[in-house]
């Protein structure tokens, strides 16, 4: 459960537009900073160790104009997308399953815990030889980075439900079914959040993990081809799409449970 | 699935349409015992507990820390039934519902839910449609003074507040019965003494029982008609006690009252006696030792 802090959204100095121009000025500044150092190593270090910013920004503009990049984004989309999206949907009702009825979490945790531990990695050689190693061996290792920590939020989530509240709900009169929708889930909901948080972040990951080793292709196809042939340039392109894509996801996820969580204390970043 | 009467009436306890002889709770020989999974001995909350109350009566219970009061209260809503004796409200054994309004110490209100949203929960969880919800929830609102906060979430509120929310959300569902444990424990001493006279305008505006459960002595005479002491471990009646202080009490200062103040003296002295004879009490033999290094000096 949440600690409620007794203030209001938007009372914090750094909640006012002054105190997002000044976040924005920094952030500003330590990208320039970053750039700077970028630059400064790739000056100094032997030729074809490191690209330079402006080499970069080129082979950006070449990839982008024949359109490889374009369509290795898409391709990478598709399995993160899909694969995410399988782990939600069996995740958050696996978990409340699990957090509901005893039993089940009890007779499935070490099973969770095993899975959840495991690296994704060491089920590769089992899913090529299932599902091949199209977009389904690709969706199928996405889906098995994201469905644990989803998972494993929900579980928590319900299991740490305000019994005061339950308590408060019975002496209304509540029916089961109504507290489990109205007391428990509202209640796991900030837990939920997290796990998608973290699951986003792993379906990425697994994502590239997965165009590696299987059938090359998509971001992580075009880093195993440019890093083999240790062309730098585009490596760094498609390694900073990586991070732009990283950023948005969060970003994304952080709206999402911003206004499903509108309650809490708000903050701007 | 209790009933609701939908009207808004005037108020929000139903007053009793028994008789008035009759008893509205009947407290028989109630005994509950709690097994306790890390101690040795199991715990017996409450032995061989018999009392009555009257309709359209304020009942405090009153008792050292581990009386059962909060059992005894719980047992009153139906939500855990005695080991054995019985618990008749209204000559029925009771259930849970809208017209048992129950009011907890730590307000439990849901965070994620308006003031409105929270206050309306009791009614939503019957059935009864969002619409109506929202009205009768902005009318109980309006009673306890917090109509304007209807939008606001929990977090948002002072502790007292909060507490008014909570009476709103067990009023709106025209309890015939009105449990409180400790519903003043977790306010500042002002913010209590508002409370207390707060709900003796409500109760004597809309009738009805009401049974709180409270540590302040103060507070159980000020309010109430009839006193339940309880003796801790095992918790059982020690005194029923008649509070003839003339209503209504907002008007007059009923602390000054001689009443008031012989029986203040008298509770105090009766739960001091339990409490240093209670061996499980942090305060075990405390008076005798202060008495003993006295008398030493």
């Amino acid at each position: 459960m949440v600690k409620q802090v007794g203030a209001v959204a938007g009372s914090s100095g750094l909640g006012s537009n002054g105190g997002k121009l000044h976040i924005g000025i920094w952030h500003a500044a330590v990208f320039l900073a970053f750039i700077l150092i970028w630059w400064g190593l790739s000056a100094t270090a032997g030729h074809g160790f490191l690209p330079s910013p402006r080499q970069t920004f080129n082979a950006a503009i070449r990839m982008s104009g024949d359109g490889t990049l374009a369509r290795a984004v898409i391709e990478s989309l598709i399995s993160l997308v899909c694969g995410f999206a399988l782990a939600v949907v069996v995740a958050i009702p696996a978990g409340m399953a699990m957090g509901g009825v005893a039993t089940v979490g009890a007779v499935l945790n070490p099973y969770v815990d095993a899975l959840s531990s495991m690296p994704r990695i060491a089920f590769l050689p089992l899913i090529i030889v299932f599902l091949g190693l199209g977009y389904e061996a690709k969706i199928f290792m996405v889906f098995l980075g994201a469905v644990m920590p989803i998972l494993i939020n929900t579980y928590a989530g319900v299991r740490n439900c305000d019994a005061e509240l339950i308590e408060m709900a019975q002496s209304a009169g509540a029916g089961n079914a109504d507290i489990f929708r109205k007391i428990i889930l509202p209640g796991a909901l900030p837990h939920i959040m997290t796990g998608l948080r973290v699951g986003a972040s792993l379906a990425l990951i697994n994502t590239v993990v997965a165009e590696l080793y299987t059938a090359v292709s998509g971001l992580g196809g075009l880093l195993s081809i440019y890093g083999n042939s240790f062309r730098m340039a585009p490596y760094f392109v498609v390694v900073v799409i990586l991070a732009v894509i990283g950023m948005i996801l969060m970003y994304a996820v952080r709206l999402l449970e911003r206004s499903v969580t509108r309650w809490r204390i708000e903050r701007p970043w | 699935m209790a009933s609701i009467n939908l009207e808004i009436a005037e108020g929000g306890l139903c007053s009793a349409p028994l008789a008035a002889n009759e008893p509205a709770v009947s407290v028989r020989n109630v005994s509950k015992t709690f097994r306790r999974t890390n101690a040795q001995q199991d715990l017996v909350a409450l032995d061989g507990v018999s009392f009555d109350i009257k309709p359209n009566s304020f009942v405090s219970v009153v008792g050292p820390s581990g009386c059962g009061k909060t059992t005894l209260l719980r047992m009153l809503n139906g939500l855990i039934r005695p080991d054995s004796g019985e618990v008749l409200v209204d000559g029925k054994v009771p259930s849970p519902g809208p017209h048992m309004g129950f009011v907890f110490q730590s307000f439990r209100l849901m965070p994620w839910r308006t003031i409105r949203a929270n206050v309306a929960f009791t009614l939503e969880v019957h059935g009864v449609d969002a619409k109506e919800c929202n009205e009768r929830a902005d009318y109980y609102l309006n009673m306890v003074g917090l109509r304007r906060f209807a939008d606001s979430y929990p977090a948002e509120l002072s502790g007292g507040m909060k507490q008014c929310a909570a009476l709103a959300r067990a009023l709106i569902g025209q309890p015939r019965f009105l449990l409180m444990d400790e519903p003043l424990a977790n306010l500042d001493a002002q913010t209590s003494e508002f409370m207390q006279i707060e709900l003796m305008k409500i109760w004597r505006k809309h009738q009805g029982v009401v049974v709180m459960v409270t540590h302040s002595v103060d507070e159980a005479i000020l309010l109430s008609d009839q006193i339940v002491l309880l003796n801790p471990r095992p918790g059982r009646v020690a005194e029923i006690l008649d509070v003839s202080l003339p209503h209504p009490r907002w008007t007059y200062d009923v602390r000054a009252h001689t009443d008031f103040i012989a029986m203040r003296a008298y509770l105090w002295s009766r739960i001091k006696q339990m409490v240093a004879n209670d061996p499980e009490s942090e305060f075990f033999g405390r008076d005798e030792a202060i008495l003993a290094e006295i008398a030493r000096r």
